[in-house]
C-alpha cells in the first residue's frame, strides 16, 4: 500500500517508490533519497515538522511540505 | 627550489575534512578569503616524505559538483580551471566510513574530471564499533583509487596519507563509470561540437552556468551544430546520472563492504530521544546557553582584571621612567589603555568560540535546527537561521555569511536583515563595563546578577531579531520557493586539536583585525582630546588659575581643574559639546557622546575610546572602570553611570547598528544598498527611541 | 633634542593611524563592487 513520506510511522520500515524529481531539490536525491531506498523515521520534531529520517543509512531532516512529494510503500517483514 | 604540490581536499560536509586538515598542517595554516567572495580559503603547508613539501587547500564541504551555493561553487570553479595557480596536481577526497555509500557520490563525479584522486576513509576506529568492515583491495581495484584508512582521532594512519599523497604520480585517472549513457545521442553531439574537451567538464558548464577558462555557457550554446536542452530536461538527466552513480555504488559496495547490524550499537538514536525530545530538547538548549553566557561572564573576569591593572600599571610606569614630552604622553594616554582596549577583551572572545566550536563540532548544532525550525517559519525564517542568530553572538560577519546554505530566498534575506540584533562579541566590551559599574553584585541560586543581565540582554538581542523577522515576514512580498534539506551527523566528542585551532584562529584575527582598528582610532582620539583651537584651550593655566586665586587648592587638585578644562576646549571637546543636546535626553554627557560616534566603525572602540578621553582628563594610575565609576554627572551631579543612564546605553548598544564591516558584508551578500541603509536608519532609529524611554522612565 | 624627536615620533604614529583608517574603511570599497558585479555575488 503506497503513502507519501509525510505519513511515516515510527518503528516501521519503508522502501522509496517514487518521487516527483521537479518538485524536491537535487540535493536531496543526491543524500540518497531515490527510488529503490530503505527510509525509516528517527524522530519526529515538536509541532510534528520537520522529520528526521534515515534514508539509505544517511540521516537527514526534512519538512513536510518536501516529504508529500515522495511516495513509500510499507516493508512486510 | 624545493618541489611543491598542489593537494585539495574535498569531501562532504561532517566528514572530518578539517580534522585531516588540521593533522596534516598542524600550525602551518592560514585563513583568507578568495578573491572577491567572502568564501573562507583555508591553505596550509604539509611535509611529504622525500623532501616534496606539498600546498594543502581545505575546499568549502559539498555534497555534489552540482553547486547550489557560493561556497559549493568554489570547489567547482577551481576543479574545472587548469591555469589556476591552485589547480590540485591531487584531488583527496574525504570520506566517513559510516556514510560511505553517500560518500562516494562526489567521489565519483571528481573521478570523471581525470584528475588523480585519493580516497581517504575517516573515522576507521568507528568500524568496529558500527559492525562494518571492508575490503580495501577490492575498493581500490573498483573505485580506480588508492584509499588510506584513517583515523584523525587516534591519530592513525596519517603517515601513509602523506605517503600516497607523495606518490600521486601512480594514481589512476580513468574514470570509474560512464556517465554520458544516461543519454547517448546527447553526449554524442556534445563530443562532436567540442571535441577537445573533456566530456563531463562540457556537463558541468552547461548545468552549473559556471566560467571556466574561455568556456562558458553561452559559448557552448552560441555553436550551432549543437542543440542545448531546456532547463527541466536538464534537471531530469542529472538525476539520472545521480541515479546511475548510485546504482554503480551500491555494486561496488555490496561486495566491498560489509555492515554486520547485530553489531552496530546505536547511541545516535538513544541519544537524540532526549535531545531533540519536544520538551527535554528545549531544556537542554537553554541550560547551554545560560552555561555559556555564565562561563562568558564570570569565568573571564578573573583574568579580565588581571589584564586590566596590568595596563593601568604598565601606563603609570612608563609616566614615570620615561623622559617627559609628548610621545610619552601619547604612549602613556593613547596607545596604552587603546591597547588594554584589545587585549582585555580576549579570555570572553576564546570563551565564546570554545562554545560555538563545541558545538558545531559534537553535531549538536543541527539538532537545534531540527527542533527550532517548525518555531522559526512561523516568523518567516528556517531552522537554519538558528546558527547565523547563534554565532552572530561572536560576529555577524561571519553569521551573515553562514545564510548561505538557506535555501529560500525570502527566508535567507530576512535572516541577513535581523542577524545583526543579535549580540555579537563586539557589543560584550561594552555590556560588561557596563554592567559591572550599574548592576550590584549578589546571586540569585548561584548565578550572579551581573551574568543574568547578560543573558536578558542576549535575550533582547534575540527577540528583537525574531520579533522584526515577524514584521518583515509580514511586509516583504517575495514569493520563493523553500527547500529544507538538513544532514543530521553523528555525535562526537570534539577533537581537542580542531577547537583550539578555531579559537586561535579567532582570536587572532580578533586582535589584529578590530585590534589595529581600536588603535588607529585611540592614536587619533588623543590627538584630538590633547590640541584644541583658541585661547580657551591655549591659555587654559591662567584662566584656571585666575579663578581660582580666591580659592584654597593645593597642586595636584589645581593640575586636574587644568587638564579637565583643557580636554572641555579641545577638538574632541568642542564636537562633544556640539552634539550634546541630542544626547542629553538619553542621560549621557559629550564624552559618552564621543564614544558612541567613535564607535560607529565598531561597538568594540567604545570602551577604548572612553579610556583613552578619561585618561588625558586624569593622571592618577586608575583602571578602565575605576575612571568611569569616578565620572561625575556635570549637571545633576552624583555618579555619571546610574543605574537609568546604564540601562538606557546598554539598550542602545542592543539595537543601534554600530558596525561599518557588517554593513558591508549586507550590502555584498544582498547585493544592493537598498538593505543595507534600511538597517542602519530602522535599528539605529529604533536604538535611540529606546534608549531615550529607558532613561525617561528611569531617573 | 628630546622635544624634537618626542613631536617626529607622534607625527608619525598619528600619520601612521589616519592612513591605515583611510585604507581600511575608503580605499577598498570600490575593489569589492568590481568583483560582485560579475557574477550577481551567487545570489538570486
Amino acid at each position: 500500500m503506497q503513502d507519501t513520506l509525510a505519513n511515516i510511522k515510527r518503528g516501521e520500515k519503508y522502501i522509496i517508490t517514487d518521487v516527483s524529481a521537479s518538485q524536491i531539490p537535487l540535493k536531496l536525491l543526491e543524500m540518497g533519497c531515490l527510488p529503490g531506498n530503505e527510509v525509516e523515521l528517527v524522530q519526529v520534531a515538536p509541532f510534528q515538522d520537520p522529520l528526521y529520517l534515515n534514508i539509505n543509512g544517511s540521516h537527514l531532516a526534512i519538512r513536510k511540505e518536501t516529504a508529500i512529494h515522495i511516495l513509500i510503500e510499507k516493508i512486510n517483514e | 627550489m624545493s618541489k611543491q604540490i598542489n593537494v585539495a581536499l574535498i569531501g562532504n560536509p561532517n566528514t572530518g575534512k578539517t580534522s585531516v586538515f588540521n593533522a596534516l598542517t598542524g600550525l602551518n595554516q592560514k585563513v583568507g578569503n578568495y578573491p572577491g567572495i567572502t568564501v573562507e580559503k583555508k591553505e596550509g603547508i604539509c611535509k611529504l616524505p622525500r623532501g616534496v613539501k606539498a600546498h594543502i587547500i581545505d575546499l568549502p564541504g559539498t555534497y555534489s559538483l552540482n553547486a547550489s551555493s557560493l561556497d559549493e561553487n568554489v570547489v567547482i570553479e577551481l576543479l574545472l580551471n587548469k591555469n589556476d595557480k591552485d589547480f590540485p596536481d591531487v584531488a583527496v577526497v574525504v570520506s566517513d566510513v559510516e556514510n560511505l555509500k553517500r560518500n562516494l557520490l562526489l567521489f565519483t563525479q571528481i573521478k570523471d574530471l581525470e584528475i588523480p584522486t585519493l580516497l581517504v576513509i575517516n573515522m576507521a576506529d568507528r568500524m568496529e564499533y558500527k559492525g562494518i568492515s571492508l575490503d580495501i583491495e577490492y575498493l581500490e581495484e573498483h573505485l580506480q583509487t588508492k584509499i588510506a584508512l584513517i583515523s584523525t582521532r587516534k591519530k592513525q594512519g596519517i603517515d601513509n596519507l602523506k605517503q600516497l599523497i607523495a606518490n600521486y604520480k601512480d594514481l589512476s585517472i580513468t574514470p570509474c563509470l560512464n556517465a554520458s549513457e544516461i543519454d547517448k545521442n546527447y553526449f554524442d553531439s556534445l563530443r562532436k561540437a567540442f571535441p577537445n574537451q573533456l566530456l563531463y567538464k562540457l556537463w558541468l558548464v552547461i548545468t552549473q552556468d559556471v566560467n571556466f577558462g574561455k568556456t562558458d555557457r553561452k559559448t557552448i550554446d552560441a555553436v550551432a551544430d549543437f542543440k542545448t536542452k531546456s532547463n527541466t530536461d536538464l534537471k531530469r538527466l542529472q538525476q539520472k546520472e545521480t541515479i546511475k552513480r548510485y546504482q554503480f555504488i551500491n555494486n561496488v559496495l555490496k561486495k566491498g563492504q560489509n555492515i554486520d547490524v547485530s553489531q552496530a550499537k546505536d547511541l545516535r538514536t538513544k541519544l537524540d530521544r532526549v535531545i531533540t525530545h519536544k520538551i527535554w530538547g528545549y531544556l537542554i538548549f537553554f541550560a547551554i546557553l545560560l552555561l555559556i553566557f555564565q562561563a562568558i561572564y564570570d569565568w573571564s573576569s578573573v583574568p579580565m582584571d588581571y589584564i586590566d591593572s596590568t595596563f593601568a600599571s604598565l601606563s603609570e610606569w612608563i609616566k614615570m621612567n620615561l623622559p617627559e614630552g609628548t610621545f610619552t604622553n601619547l604612549l602613556s594616554e593613547g596607545i596604552i589603555p587603546g591597547l588594554g582596549g584589545i587585549v582585555i577583551f580576549i579570555p570572553q572572545i576564546a570563551f565564546l568560540f570554545l562554545f560555538i566550536s563545541i558545538l558545531e563540532e559534537s553535531g549538536y548544532m543541527s539538532r537545534v535546527v531540527f527542533l527550532m525550525d517548525r518555531v522559526m517559519r512561523r516568523f518567516g525564517l528556517s531552522g537554519k537561521s538558528v546558527v547565523p542568530l547563534i554565532s552572530g553572538t561572536a560576529c555577524a560577519i561571519p553569521a551573515i555569511m553562514a545564510t548561505r546554505n538557506i535555501e529560500s530566498w525570502k527566508e535567507r534575506l530576512i535572516t541577513i536583515l535581523v542577524t545583526p540584533f543579535t549580540t555579537c562579541s563586539a557589543r560584550l566590551p561594552v555590556y560588561l563595563i557596563i554592567i559591572s559599574l550599574v548592576i550590584p553584585k549578589g546571586r540569585f541560586l548561584g548565578l550572579s546578577y551581573q551574568a543574568l543581565t547578560l543573558m536578558l540582554l542576549y535575550l533582547i538581542g534575540f527577540s528583537a531579531a525574531v520579533g522584526s523577522a515577524y514584521i518583515l515576514n509580514k511586509i516583504l512580498k517575495i514569493k520563493s520557493r523553500s527547500f529544507f534539506v538538513v544532514e543530521m551527523p553523528n555525535y562526537k566528542l570534539p577533537l581537542f586539536k580542531n577547537v583550539a585551532l578555531t579559537v586561535i584562529e579567532k582570536t587572532k584575527s580578533f586582535i589584529f583585525g578590530a585590534g589595529k582598528i581600536i588603535l588607529a582610532i585611540s592614536i587619533l582620539l588623543w590627538v584630538l582630546a590633547s590640541y584644541g583651537p583658541g585661547d580657551n584651550f591655549n591659555n587654559a593655566e591662567e584662566i584656571i588659575t585666575s579663578q581660582h586665586r580666591d580659592t584654597p587648592l593645593n597642586d595636584d587638585e589645581l593640575q586636574q581643574k587644568i587638564a579637565s578644562y583643557k580636554l572641555e576646549h579641545s577638538f574632541i571637546g568642542l564636537t562633544g559639546r556640539a552634539i550634546e543636546p541630542a544626547i542629553r535626553p538619553l542621560g549621557y554627557d559629550w564624552k559618552i557622546g564621543i564614544a558612541i560616534v567613535s564607535s560607529f566603525a565598531a561597538r568594540e572602540v567604545f570602551v577604548g575610546t572612553l579610556a583613552t578621553i578619561y585618561s588625558v582628563g586624569s593622571d592618577d594610575e586608575a583602571t578602565i572602570k575605576n575612571r568611569m565609576a569616578a565620572e561625575v554627572n556635570p549637571i545633576l551631579g552624583g555618579p555619571l553611570f546610574t543605574f537609568a543612564s546604564g540601562i538606557s546605553l546598554l539598550l542602545f548598544y542592543a539595537f543601534a547598528m554600530q558596525c561599518m564591516s557588517t554593513l558591508a558584508i549586507v550590502k555584498r551578500e544582498t547585493n544592493s544598498w537598498k538593505w543595507p541603509i534600511l538597517q542602519l536608519v530602522i535599528m539605529s532609529g529604533f536604538a535611540y527611541v529606546v534608549a531615550l524611554m529607558a532613561f525617561q522612565f528611569l531617573k | 633634542m628630546n622635544n624634537i624627536i618626542q613631536n617626529i615620533l607622534v607625527i608619525a604614529s598619528v600619520a601612521t593611524a589616519l592612513l591605515f583608517l583611510i585604507k581600511k574603511f575608503f580605499w577598498k570599497a570600490p575593489k569589492q563592487k568590481k568583483a560582485c558585479d560579475k557574477d550577481n555575488c551567487g545570489c538570486h
